[in-house]
């Protein structure tokens, strides 16, 4: 501590080292509600979910108290598994890229358009408030053929629409197609802000230079909005592990077992075959790999934010 | 001009089909669904541009007298209080954070995003034991405190971001002059703070009106929400298609203004990291 502070602090009833303590005291009093509340309510059931996965627990045959890593060790060999995280991979790399995609594309488009067409950007907005269970029950009804307007339509021309439900890659495609659709909003309004935020002197400053459009948007847009790219590819990615109500209600995880993501297949382990166990087991594998994606996002946001 | 030329103007052309190629792509399941909703059931495996005028307004009438109404009144609920609730305790959390000097606070922003990331399927079968074995399953208490689940981190994490945004030297200024800790809160840095805390309220609200999930494994009948009683209409044997675009407007329309308001805080929601 500088003399000049000491100096300042004669007169006070405290010198600053006690007031600071006191304040941190202040600080840590009003977390403690948030800090109690986040331990009973996501401490206490991810605890229990760590023990589950190293018991044996069966909902109908319950428990023989015989705790080990055999479900882990299960989980290496299961096939089931293996097909759970390709289709999940399918899905959310498919999904990220068409949704990153299409977001900026619409995000680079929407930047250009000033006056009273600006409102246009409300009509790209509306399919991200839409509840994910209605997404997926409308998306269902396109993909249904016999109700599909799509497939009506193309039956004036004589085409046959096939059935994208039936089939392995059809499914994961309408599936791709139906989580696209609500979420590409998202990446359109990170992407947005991001083009906002540059400076148009910076495009100036380069068309002086000789640059041509293109070379502009390749060499001085595009690197300025890459933090952009990499927030939105993340969030959406670590989204896309959990995967639920559009296989829920699109295909049920068919046809076969091709649309069961992990997500998914620990449902049906838990929920449909009772075995619990096995079911937090992979609950705790995916968790493992959202908590690594979410170090590395902390850090991220600890770097830009000092 | 350098842009009048040819090259530039089919550019141009290119774009703007792109763009509306684009919003077909968004508008066609909008635009979709409301014509799903209008169809009278007799016809609703014709094209609709076949009998465009068999149109009729029995499936919202329809769906008035099912249980989906008190489904949605459910989610108001639990939505509401599970958000009002993070809103007390997140709060405060929020600002401390932000303003504290306390060492591991990089430890407390690793926690808040890994539990708003992990899967739901993790909180869910430790959360259904007990539910089962504690009479819980069913009840309001018991799916609103499964909700503070997912609003809680969110929360605590966004006001982390509002407070942080607040000049430290407004609440010293606060301090110096006497203020106590809560007084400096309350009356300097929350009103700074009061578009976040907005936000944060909103992005709470949708994030458990969203919620399929939970209510999937953890509600029976009294206490459904609007989600899991659209699939009622979905039968063994037929698919109720009128009543499930009734009741999928009906679940979107209620949040349409909020999401509008909270839009531009979506952005924000992300902190800094996105400022280019």
């Amino acid at each position: 501590m500088t003399s000049k502070s000491q100096s300042q602090s004669t007169g006070k009833p405290k010198t600053p080292a006690s007031a600071t303590a006191d304040l941190e005291r202040g600080y840590r009093m009003m977390m403690l509600p948030a800090v109690l509340a986040v331990g009973i309510f996501a401490i206490v059931p991810l605890a229990g979910m760590l023990a589950l996965s190293v018991s044996d627990y069966h909902l109908i045959r319950g428990t023989n108290w015989d705790f080990g890593f055999k479900n882990f060790v299960k989980l290496v060999s299961d096939k089931r598994l293996m097909n759970s995280v390709y289709a999940m991979s399918i899905l959310s790399f498919l999904g990220v890229a068409l949704q990153v995609l299409i977001g900026a594309a619409i995000a680079v488009g929407l930047s250009k358009i000033v006056g009273k067409w600006r409102l246009g950007r409300i009509f790209f907005l509306l399919p991200y408030a839409v509840p994910h269970v209605a997404v997926a029950l409308i998306w269902l009804s396109l993909f249904t053929p016999i109700l599909s307007p799509i497939n009506a339509f193309f039956d004036l021309f004589g085409v046959t629409v096939p059935s994208f439900l039936t089939t392995q890659y059809g499914a994961l495609f309408a599936i791709v197609l139906a989580d696209t659709w609500t979420n590409f909003p998202f990446a359109m309004l990170i992407i947005l802000a991001a083009l906002q935020g540059i400076s148009p002197d910076l495009d100036e400053a380069a068309a002086l230079d000789g640059a041509t459009r293109v070379q502009t948007f390749f060499y001085v847009t595009l690197p300025l909005l890459v933090p952009a790219f990499l927030m939105v590819t993340l969030f959406r990615f670590i989204d896309s592990l959990k995967h639920f109500p559009m296989i829920f209600v699109m295909t049920k995880g068919g046809p076969g077992r091709s649309t069961q993501a992990t997500n998914y297949y620990a449902y049906i382990q838990t929920f449909q075959n009772s075995n619990v166990a096995y079911g937090a087991a992979i609950a705790v594998t995916l968790f493992i790999v959202a908590a690594f994606i979410s170090f590395y996002v902390a850090r991220l946001n600890q770097q830009v934010n000092s | 001009m350098i842009d009048n030329t040819s090259s530039y103007r089919v550019k141009r052309a290119l774009g703007t089909t792109m763009m509306l190629v684009l919003l077909f792509f968004a508008a066609l399941p909008t635009v979709w669904v409301l014509i799903m909703s209008l169809r009278e059931q007799s016809v609703m495996f014709e094209p609709f541009w076949e009998s465009p005028l068999a149109v009729t307004l029995d499936n919202y009438l329809g769906i008035t007298r099912s249980e989906f109404p008190k489904a949605l009144l459910n989610s108001f609920i639990c939505a509401g209080i599970s958000t009002l609730l993070a809103m007390i305790v997140g709060v405060p959390a929020g600002f401390a954070l932000a303003k504290s000097r306390l060492s591991g606070k990089f430890y407390a922003s690793w926690m808040l995003l890994l539990l708003r990331m992990a899967p739901p399927v993790g909180f869910v079968i430790p959360l259904f034991l007990l539910y089962i074995n504690a009479g819980l399953i069913d009840s309001y208490f018991g799916l609103i405190m499964a909700y503070m689940t997912l609003t809680l981190p969110l929360i605590v994490w966004l006001m982390w971001n509002s407070f942080a945004q607040v000049p430290d030297e407004l609440i010293e200024a606060a301090i110096m002059d006497g203020a106590s800790l809560g007084k400096a809160f309350i009356l300097v840095a929350l009103p700074v703070a009061r578009p976040g805390a907005v936000a944060a309220a909103i992005l709470g609200f949708l994030i458990v009106w969203n919620d399929f999930f939970y209510a999937l494994i953890i509600t029976r009948s009294s206490t459904v929400t609007a989600p899991v009683a659209v699939m009622n209409f979905i039968s063994y044997d037929s698919v109720d298609w009128g009543s499930i675009a009734v009741a999928s407007i009906a679940l979107t329309l209620p949040i349409l203004p909020l999401m509008l308001v909270a839009n531009r805080y979506i952005v924000q929601s992300l902190s800094g990291a996105v400022k280019g």
